[in-house]
């Protein structure tokens, strides 16, 4: 029963893939292209983050990791020859489909976050934000210095904007699907017991450092995928692209649906998109009848930046806290039943 | 009670009043998109864009609109962020149908934005982007409102040669920073052409706050350099200065427009003397003709003198797209475009446009503006005889 629902949800999400772009207009289609890479992202965070109780600040690293390894990898020949004159030859002849630059793009990352977590994931509680942060700071240096990859500070462009909206979807849905897999598995819960208790874990013999390893590089994996289809999605972006900024924006989506959550992942970056983009209309003045709001640009983010010290004072744990959606139909059956 | 119905009174007034308003401006204006990076890190050079682009506008619709219909600035703030950026670029040309963009003044957002607009057929005219590979990267419909970099440094050097009788030069770039480093690199091509000889070249990066490694090297060359050429962006260029007068180095100290910025002064105060920067316009309480002009009514509109010369370029740019609607005589995009790339002698705040054949970047002087006891004077208005190829 459950697998036919779950089926049948997937239909009509691609279904609805397919069709909407012919309806809606580009702008509607381009949010929930967004959206959809920053499911991705986030999702990327939650692993770490929520499950596994290392709150890495450093995720934006590997986002940026991703984007240039897929920009490198898919740029065309001329374009190469043009932009990144001075790329080593095994690198300069070869132009790439999106897809396995992407993918490429996530191993990239993943291997990176293994020799990265070795040393990292040794640290607890806000050492590992701290460390971590430290690694996103080093990626944006070594991006800018490493001329002949990356153009340095100057901005990087050329990278084919493919980005479909069907392409997208199936990307967030197999995130989504993977964590979802991983997360309520055997391995999800050593996950979990790393998170409440380490002495605990380490007692029942569960290795730490190789647990927290797993979510950390399993984490950097999407994070890559994800920045090679932010990157395919903007077509051009800089060092600057992936900074303080885009972190701020990613664990805001993340803490307001519930970092244990994947329904809350996918809730936070819906509510969170759709409200910054209300706003954002809204600010540039209104005129409902007889009321006219002159354009107030920048209220949108002190509106949003108050929306989320109200949320964290009413639902500290965000909005889904560690329940998923599926799990609140399951009690309300059990409540139904008995 | 009495309060209430008074109340209400006012509201139906106000009603009224927006109603008629709204039939007022509603002969079908001709909408221009304005794309600004209000708020963020661009902020401080956007909103006078911003400013000014809206003055204009204004003015024209005072002085009845073009061809008979009003013009509507459309705008949006990107927020420096490069997804709100091409969301609200397909919000302009998709949703608002805009016959025009104008817009940003760096080349992220311009990369960002330009794209859209180039698929869609609009024309695109970047209000303070100076690299002048934007047109060629972007396409036909992508165009400068302002000198490209290496028109700039290209005067620069022809300034030190011809004004500071200056042979020999040391050049400190940051590499952070795309500006300034094509900045330097075609300034170096242009002064080793104009015979010129650079004595050595040192970098740094936007953050540092200490130049001693740099500057000592400087003064240990054997031969000393006439003047240092500094390739810097706002935030740096008072510090830095600073620190090569303090270590006790006189020379001339030349530069580009990361140099219009109250910073300079503010910063590096006395030591500011005998720097020279290239830049768009040099607009003061002091300038006369249009300049003075320009110089008060933004005074009257926005309770300040401009920022910087961005808000002359913004001015500029939404002058420029109304005079090619007005000579194609549509809103069509592509007629626009067409009368864009033909625009000729079109007099500007910030010096007047025209498009060579072929080209989307401005052929416009440049002007030097130098600093004395603390106060900044116009050293040159110069075209260049040479300029690198971009």
């Amino acid at each position: 029963m459950n697998r036919i629902l779950i089926l049948a949800g997937l239909a009509s999400l691609a279904l609805c893939a397919w069709v909407l772009p012919l309806i809606v207009s580009d702008y509607v289609v381009r949010l929930l292209i967004m959206v959809c890479i920053n499911i991705v992202l986030v999702g990327s965070m939650c692993l770490a983050n929520g499950f596994t109780g290392v709150f890495s600040l450093g995720q934006v690293g590997f986002v940026a990791i991703g984007a240039y390894v897929s920009g490198i990898l898919s740029l065309s020949l001329a374009d190469k020859a043009s932009y990144l004159p001075d790329l080593p030859m095994f690198l300069a002849h070869i132009e790439m489909a999106t897809l396995p630059a992407t993918l490429i793009a996530g191993l990239v990352c993943a291997a990176i976050a293994i020799v990265v977590g070795l040393p990292l994931m040794r640290l607890s509680g806000h050492h590992v934000s701290v460390a971590t942060m430290g690694f996103m700071i080093i990626v944006n240096v070594v991006i800018i210095n490493a001329d002949s990859f990356t153009r340095g500070a100057r901005t990087f462009t050329g990278v084919p904007t493919d980005m479909t909206l069907p392409w997208v979807v199936g990307w967030a849905v197999l995130a989504i699907f993977l964590l979802a897999r991983l997360i309520y598995s055997p391995i999800g819960l050593a996950l979990r017991s790393v998170r409440e208790d380490v002495i605990a874990a380490q007692a029942v013999g569960l290795p730490v450092l190789g647990t927290r390893l797993l979510a950390f590089s399993f984490g950097a994996f999407l994070a890559g995928v994800g920045g090679s289809l932010y990157g395919h999605y903007l077509g051009s972006f800089s060092a600057q692209t992936f900074f303080f900024p885009l972190m701020v924006s990613l664990i805001t989506m993340l803490v307001l649906g519930g970092m244990s959550s994947l329904s809350g992942v996918v809730t936070g970056v819906i509510v969170v998109t759709a409200l910054s983009e209300m706003l954002r209309n809204l600010e540039r003045g209104v005129h409902l009848g007889p009321v006219s709001i002159p354009p107030l640009f920048g209220a949108s983010q002190v509106v949003l930046g108050l929306l989320f010290i109200l949320v964290m004072i009413y639902r500290p744990r965000g909005l889904f806290e560690d329940r998923e959606i599926s799990s609140v139909f399951k009690r309300r059956k059990q409540r139904s039943n008995s | 009670m009495v309060f209430k119905s008074l109340s209400r009174t006012a509201l139906f007034g106000v009603a009224i009043a927006a109603c008629v308003a709204g039939q007022a401006s509603a002969a079908d204006p001709i909408k221009i998109g304005g794309a600004f990076n209000l708020t963020g890190g661009q902020a401080s050079l956007d909103g006078p864009a911003k400013n000014g682009a809206q003055m204009a506008i204004d003015a024209i619709n005072a002085a009845g609109g073009v061809n008979g219909r009003p013009l509507e600035l459309v705008v949006y703030d990107g927020k420096t962020d490069p997804a709100i950026i091409t969301s609200l670029a397909s919000q302009l040309i998709n949703s608002d149908k805009v016959s025009a963009v104008i817009g940003f003044s760096d080349s992220d957002p311009v990369l960002a934005l330009g794209p859209t607009a180039q698929k869609a057929g609009v024309p695109f005219v970047a209000v303070g982007a100076t690299s002048p590979k934007l047109p060629d990267q972007i396409g036909d419909h992508m165009f400068l409102a302002c000198f490209g970099d290496n028109t700039q440094a290209a005067v620069g050097a022809s300034f030190a040669i011809t004004e500071l009788k200056a042979k020999t030069t040391y050049v400190l770039e940051d590499t952070a920073n795309e500006y300034a480093t094509l900045l330097s690199k075609y300034f170096r091509e242009t002064f080793e052409q104009l015979g010129g000889t650079v004595l050595g070249r040192d970098t740094y990066k936007t953050d540092d706050k200490s130049f001693a490694a740099q500057i000592t090297k400087i003064k240990a060359s054997a031969q000393k350099p006439d003047f240092i050429y500094v390739a810097a962006t706002p935030d740096t260029i008072g510090l830095i200065v600073r620190q090569i007068r303090q270590a006790g180095l006189k020379q001339p100290i030349v530069g580009g427009d990361g140099y219009d910025t109250p910073l300079l002064l503010e910063v590096a105060g006395a030591a500011a003397n005998n720097v020279y920067y290239t830049t768009h316009s040099f607009i003061t309480e002091t300038s006369t003709g249009a300049i003075k002009t320009f110089y008060d009514a933004y005074k009257t509109a926005y309770g300040t003198a401009p920022e910087n010369a961005f808000a002359a370029l913004g001015y500029d740019a939404a002058m420029l797209v109304a005079d090619a609607i007005k000579r194609a005589g549509s809103d069509d995009p592509a007629k626009i475009t067409t009368a864009l790339a033909e625009t000729k002698d079109l007099p500007g705040i910030a010096g007047a446009i025209s498009y060579a054949a072929g080209s989307r970047i401005p052929v416009k002087g440049v002007t030097v503006v130098g600093v004395k006891d603390k106060a900044l004077y116009k050293a040159a208005e110069l075209v260049p005889t040479f300029v690198p190829a971009p």
